[in-house]
């Protein structure tokens, strides 16, 4: 039995030591997941919360049948993540890259505030920006295969979605970050 | 292998992440190196990709953990022995310990002092139980006769007091010009409330009452802090009547 599944076990069994484990384990990761979908840590931090308050209440309900422990944490942080999406999209400028062009600039100087320089690397905040003009979709599936390091499969499993769609997006998500940093001025090295 | 613009473009994932086969392989990097853009887009995708897979986790807050314990299975519960509080690394160096602890350590050595006890002067006999007693016996005997002098003597002093204050009698270097009395200065009618007694009146009164002491012997039992108190209500009413 691998290790989470063993804490799953735990869990379940009313261990509390266990659950404590497993939040330790993972919430960096989860963490890391919202932040670099969301742009905005302290979005980041109440979304964490709100996928290990997912995680407590569904763990009875988790086989390992559904894939490995981890797999399955990240589809609910990014199912939450989408709803969340979904639900302040009106309180947001669309994401579309046709509009968001033309403010680059601007978005670029209000971003780069001395806080947020002092708390990430440059190049880390650099992918930040550039991450944030993406759309959602491949957003996603590019934090997923290339910040995450997922394979493929578990992409698909993470997505639902069939394994040439997932192929599909993260090809062009990395095409379309490449592009919006050359345009941004940013070339991460 | 005829490969284009667009084949570069749709397999260049693919080409990254080394799932082209050796003969797609070789016909991408032939069209690369003969493309400009073609060439561009990889250099800068790969680029970034590389870069991305470089990049460190970030950090999570730093309470993160704690902040979701507490909102699913909520605060740990451990069981402490009382032993744990001297056994907890660094409770002996926390600022509030250290000031408590000197506070305290401030108060016993008042205490001490006051009740007449010296270090210095501490020999092994005074620690014997019976000597203990007996020393806590006298300071607690002593203590209590200075307090009944010190309630005594206040009691001469308020007896002073009371006679010195109600006296109304005007007195004739002080007594204002009938004209100042009809035409006062200022409008406010607590101003002739707050004229203290006569300076000249008191003083003499004063000075009666304490030779009247002095020979009755009761000023050999006043401690220092009633007199002054004895000396300063004169002394303030001759300050109120100036201003």
């Amino acid at each position: 039995m691998e290790p989470d599944a063993q804490l799953v076990h735990d869990c379940l069994q009313g261990e509390g030591s266990a659950w404590e484990e497993l939040v330790r384990r993972h919430a960096r990761r989860v963490f890391n997941i919202c932040y670099r979908f969301t742009g905005n840590r302290t979005e980041a931090e109440d979304m964490s919360q709100e996928v290990f308050l997912r995680i407590y209440k569904t763990l009875p309900s988790y086989r390992p049948s559904f894939g490995a422990f981890p797999t399955w944490l990240t589809s609910v942080t990014r199912n939450l993540l989408v709803d969340h999406y979904r639900r302040t999209k009106r309180d947001r400028v669309t994401d579309s890259m046709e509009d968001v062009m033309p403010q680059i600039e601007n978005k670029e100087s209000t971003a780069r505030t001395p806080d947020k320089l002092a708390l990430e690397s440059e190049l880390s905040a650099q992918l930040q920006q550039g991450l944030s003009k993406l759309s959602p979709e491949l957003r996603e599936a590019v934090i997923l295969r290339d910040l995450q390091g997922l394979e493929y499969g578990e992409i698909q499993t993470v997505l639902q979605v069939p394994e040439g769609t997932v192929k599909s997006r993260i090809n062009r998500g990395r095409i379309e970050l490449a592009k919006i940093l050359d345009a941004m001025g940013l070339r991460p090295n | 292998m005829n490969w284009n613009c667009t084949n570069t473009e749709e397999r260049l994932s693919d080409y990254i992440d080394g799932l082209l086969t050796p003969a797609e392989a070789q016909a991408f990097k032939a069209h690369a190196a003969g493309c400009d853009d073609c060439s561009k887009m990889v250099a800068a995708v790969s680029s970034l990709v590389t870069s991305m897979h470089s990049l460190e986790l970030e950090p999570a807050p730093p309470m993160l953990v704690n902040r979701i314990i507490n909102a699913t299975s909520g605060p740990r519960k451990e069981k402490v022995s009382w032993t744990s509080w001297f056994t907890t690394p660094g409770r002996w160096v926390q600022p509030r310990f250290v000031v408590g602890l000197a506070t305290v350590a401030a108060a016993v050595l008042i205490v001490v002092y006051t009740l007449g006890f010296t270090p210095s002067k501490l020999r092994k006999a005074n620690l014997s139980p019976l000597d203990a007693f007996r020393s806590a016996n006298r300071s607690a005997h002593l203590t209590y006769a200075r307090s009944v002098k010190y309630v005594n003597d206040l009691r001469v002093v308020y007896e002073i007091q009371s006679r010195l204050q109600p006296s109304n009698e005007p007195s004739p270097e002080s007594q204002p010009m009938p004209e100042q009395q009809s035409q006062p200065k200022s409008g406010n009618p607590q101003e002739k409330s707050q004229t203290g007694p006569k300076p000249g009146h008191s003083q003499a009164r004063t000075y009666a009452m304490l030779a009247t002491y002095v020979n009755s012997g009761w000023v050999e039992t006043c401690n220092a802090s009633t007199r002054l108190a004895f000396f300063a209500a004169p002394m303030s009413a001759t300050n109120r009547s100036a201003r």
